[in-house]
């Protein structure tokens, strides 16, 4: 087997075309032993493919795929040691429980004792124990769920992969469902790469967060690196629960004081801007780091409330400027202000981003909690 | 088939009678629904009167004597009983010899397609196979070729293999026709891919999946499919009377042609012959008639 | 099954083709003679006149096939109970093998014993010969009908359980009668799945053979001779001629395909092959 330090999945210069159409583009990326990766993109992205590819049900167009140090491009899907939950489940219609969770184990031939532990001991993971006898078609979506990742398990796999597992369940069984899966994976501590295009789900589970657009990775990183310095407005925009205001402009520099021109002016602090010239750029903030405050404060922006959308404790207002833009922010719902209010917004100097005219973030700084 | 739900809406059953106290509109709305599902139900009754006469008028005649069945007027009502008719049939001709070679034939053919062509459906849905679409497409442009438009070369090429006359003359050409291939695919279409997925990365084979995935999960197509091609090759006629020269080898169909064409006039023995061919079928087609309703459908598939 | 299909269906048709250019016996050796056998076609009278009754009998029994299947679906659509009865009753006759449904059509239509006769004498008609030189054709093509209607009828069944039933709510609330929903509704709804029965059943009618075989032997005369009955004849009776027999088959195999494309294409302008 690798040693310690090599990564557990490795794909290095992975494409996948499909006729003309490159679902997936010169990626690169290693996946560290009990890590757990989330591929977060929109449907479409490629993310569900890579996950194929790594699993061997799709054949790589070029690059190579490396499963425990072992080259794995050649594997068939079988002989790779990792166990995938699909979205739709994939339970043998015509099996019980038993049978279905058992059924891979069977295929390597394993002694009938050693099957019948493994099974109980997932149906207890899982809460199982009651339905074993009962066939996919009499459970509840959180039950077939909870099979589907069962049949993982009991094989002990090297690597699990799942592909947006938690998509058909209603809202709140998706949390729940998160939670218990985050709990197993703790405890199991089996490299995990998880498809998904939920963004909570992204944040909450991932130790490492790819996102994807268009076959290309755009960036890899902990949940809140990615949050707080997007690479792009592109990851900006899709990454978290609200996107990031972006606003096109340009820097100027007046009297020796930095400012950003467009549709409104604000005066900017020098820090955040060492090393970005004057010129076209992509003002990006997040709605929880502009706050509203008194009046007549220097630097401020004004709007009127035009929507106001409670999400729990915080409510995020659309708040329509002078200059017609909209800015989303968030405040605090026992702040209690309504539709139609006049508000003066500042914004958190230090956790403003810079992206450039293409949309690539300028400065190294950027938001920093 | 699903059971055609009836769209009559029950007269509004306040109270009484039906009709005692409605409004007279409604009352009269109510007599002409009643008419018209009476009316439905006479014509319907007098087609199917149409369309089941012939059996009775040819079963009755099995059951004379050859005076019986030319005095005038005929007798309406089988009584009393003559069977000597379907003694000669089963004594004197071969009928029961080519009953059994049509069961043979249609059943060999039925298992042997029912496994080709589900497996090459579902290569076709759900394998990447190189040259595919030329497959699908060709299958597709020829699935309506009958083997009735393709005897001469078809006879030549059984004979170079040396097969005519033999069983394998009857079964192989029918193995051909690639309507199962379209149907199995069509039904494994509908299973999800993942489900496939799933046991590859448990390891299995193309083979055991397509055995102890695919193959469970579409018996309701298997038997269809199968009721199918059983009774396309029970009333399968030129090709075996073509490729057939022995009387042992005969088929139903064919034998019961030659019977006709043969022996001399003997309408007792040939209503005997009618009568019995039906019996596999009429059973079969007694236990499975679902399946065979659905043999309707199947062109509906396409759409 | 590739396998089976290429040798057994996609080789014959080839050969049909080939062979339709050869000159010989089916067992001796042959020589090319080109187009000939096309060319000289028109010549031989009883070839013809297969075609000419192949065409007849079609362009009779399809129409009146799909008619009958359609009255019976729209009647068996709409009865609930007793509708399984009717239904068993009516597909029943689709199962019967051509040569018996010959054998059987031949007790109703035997001049001296045959029910039809014996029908028209009760009622003080004339008996007529239902087989004879100008009403043979006619005949078998009622077979036909009897044969096949059922099995249409089930086939519109389906497709008319399957037409929105919200439609129909509006129409009525819009004042359609009955047969104006037929007229502007169900019909256009089933344009498709009539096209597909028509072309179906009338590559079925262009292969009529086993009751003009054993109902009247092709004749009287010529008068039921259809294409493949003339094919069967020149494999058998005249071997020598097999280019001939080729060339008729490819007459139909050429029909057949021509069929399916038009077929297939209009289906295709709904959506694509797959």
């Amino acid at each position: 087997m690798s040693a310690p330090s090599d990564p557990a999945i490795e794909m290095v210069d992975v494409c996948k075309d499909y006729g003309s159409v490159r679902a997936v583009q010169n990626v690169d990326l290693a996946i560290a032993e009990g890590e757990f990766v989330v591929l977060l993109g929109p449907s479409g992205c490629g993310k569900s493919t890579l996950l194929k590819l790594v699993a061997g049900l799709e054949d790589l167009s070029s690059g190579e795929v490396y499963i425990g140090g072992r080259l794995a491009n050649y594997l068939k899907p079988g002989d790779r040691d990792v166990a995938m939950v699909f979205q739709n489940y994939a339970l043998y219609p015509h099996m019980t429980v038993r049978k279905n969770l058992g059924f891979p184990l069977h295929r390597q031939r394993k002694a009938k004792s050693f099957v019948t532990d493994r099974v109980d001991f997932a149906a207890d993971l899982l809460h199982l124990q009651t339905e074993l006898d009962r066939y996919p078609d009499e459970l509840s979506g959180g039950q077939r769920q909870r099979v589907a990742l069962g049949r993982a398990i009991v094989r002990e796999p090297f690597a699990f992969l799942m592909d947006e597992p938690l998509s058909n369940l209603d809202a709140l069984l998706r949390v729940q469902m998160r939670t218990e899966l985050l709990r197993l994976h703790r405890r199991v501590g089996r490299t995990t790469i998880y498809v998904t295009h939920d963004q909570t789900e992204a944040m909450t589970m991932a130790d490492r967060l790819v996102v994807m657009r268009d076959g290309v990775v755009q960036q890899v990183g902990p949940p809140d690196d990615v949050y707080d310095r997007p690479v792009n407005t592109y990851v900006a925009t899709f990454v978290g629960a609200r996107s990031m205001n972006l606003f096109e402009g340009r820097v100027v520099t007046a009297n020796g004081n930095r400012r950003f021109e467009g549709p409104f002016s604000l005066d900017l602090a020098a820090d955040p801007l060492s090393g970005i010239a004057d010129g076209e750029i992509v003002l990006g903030v997040r709605p929880e780091d502009v706050s509203v405050c008194p009046d007549g404060a220097p630097g401020q922006l004004t709007g009127v409330v035009e929507l106001g959308e409670r999400i729990g404790g915080d409510v995020y207002l659309n708040v329509r400027m002078p200059e017609g833009n909209t800015i989303v922010i968030s405040v605090d719902a026992s702040d209690k202000i309504g539709e139609g209010e006049s508000l003066c917004m500042q914004v958190a100097q230090d956790k403003l981003c810079f992206f450039g005219a293409d949309g690539a973030r300028l400065s190294t700084g950027g938001r920093d909690s | 088939m699903a059971t055609v739900k009836q769209v009559e809406p029950r007269p509004a059953a306040r109270g009484g009678a039906a009709g005692t106290n409605l409004p007279r509109e409604a009352r009269r709305a109510h007599r002409r629904r009643r008419l018209g599902s009476t009316g439905r139900h006479a014509a319907l009754a007098f087609a199917t009167l149409v369309f089941v006469v012939p059996f009775y008028y040819v079963i009755l005649a099995s059951v004379k004597n050859s005076n019986q069945i030319f005095s005038y007027p005929p007798k309406l009502l089988p009584f009393p009983v003559y069977l000597g008719n379907f003694k000669e049939l089963l004594g004197q001709t071969q009928f029961l010899r080519w009953m059994l070679n049509t069961l043979i034939v249609a059943g060999s053919v039925a298992a042997i397609k029912v496994l080709i062509d589900s497996m090459a459906g579902y290569a076709l849905a759900k394998l990447q196979i190189t040259g595919k679409r030329i497959i699908f497409i060709l299958m597709l442009i020829l699935l309506m070729v009958p083997l009735s438009a393709l005897i001469v070369p078809l006879w030549s090429l059984i004979r170079m293999l040396g097969l005519l006359d033999t069983y394998w003359a009857l079964i192989l050409p029918a193995l051909a026709n690639p309507l199962g291939v379209f149907l199995m695919r069509q039904f494994i279409l509908g299973l999800p891919s993942d489900l496939m997925n799933a046991a590859r990365l448990d390891g299995m084979s193309e083979f055991s999946i397509y055995w102890r995935i695919v193959l469970p999960l579409i018996k309701p197509g298997l038997v269809v499919l199968a009721v199918i091609i059983f009774t396309d090759q029970y009333v399968s006629f030129i090709w075996p009377l073509i490729a057939t020269t022995s009387n042992n080898m005969e088929l139903l169909t064919v034998g019961v042609a030659n019977l006709h064409a043969r022996g001399g006039v003997n309408f007792g023995l040939w209503s005997a012959s009618a009568v019995m061919s039906l019996v596999p079928i009429a059973i079969v087609f007694f236990a499975l008639q679902r399946q065979f309703m659905s043999r309707s459908l199947t062109g509906a598939l396409k759409q | 099954m590739f396998f089976f299909f290429v040798l057994f269906l996609l080789v014959p048709v080839v050969g049909t083709f080939w062979w339709s250019t050869r000159s010989g016996g089916l067992l001796g050796a042959t020589t090319s003679v080109g187009l000939k056998n096309y060319t000289t076609f028109p010549q031989q009278v009883d070839a013809l006149t297969a075609v000419k009754n192949t065409l007849d009998f079609a362009l009779l029994s399809v129409p009146l096939t799909l008619v009958l299947g359609v009255l019976l679906a729209l009647l068996m659509v709409k009865v609930g109970r007793g509708g399984g009865v009717y239904r068993f009753l009516i597909y029943f006759p689709t199962l019967v093998p051509g040569i018996v449904a010959g054998l059987i059509w031949l007790f109703l239509t035997n001049p001296d014993f045959g029910l039809f006769n014996n029908i028209l004498h009760a009622v003080g008609a004339k008996p007529v010969v239902w087989l004879g030189s100008n009403s043979a054709l006619r005949t078998l093509a009622a077979v036909d009908v009897w044969r096949n209607a059922g099995y249409w009828a089930i086939f519109f069944v389906a497709a008319l359980i399957g037409l929105p039933q919200e439609l129909y709510q509006a129409a009525a609330l819009d004042g359609a009668g009955p047969l104006a929903r037929f007229w502007h509704l169900t019909l256009p709804m089933l344009r498709r799945i009539l096209l597909f029965a028509l072309v179906v059943s009338t590559i079925f009618g262009l292969q009529v053979f086993d009751t003009a075989l054993i109902m009247t032997a092709g004749g009287p005369g010529y008068a039921t001779t259809t294409i493949v009955y003339r094919v069967w004849q020149y494999v058998f009776a005249y071997p020598d001629e097999i280019g001939l027999a080729a060339a008729m088959s490819s007459l139909l195999v050429a029909a057949i395909l021509v069929l399916t494309l038009v077929q297939l294409r209009a289906l295709r302008s709904r959506r694509g092959l797959d």
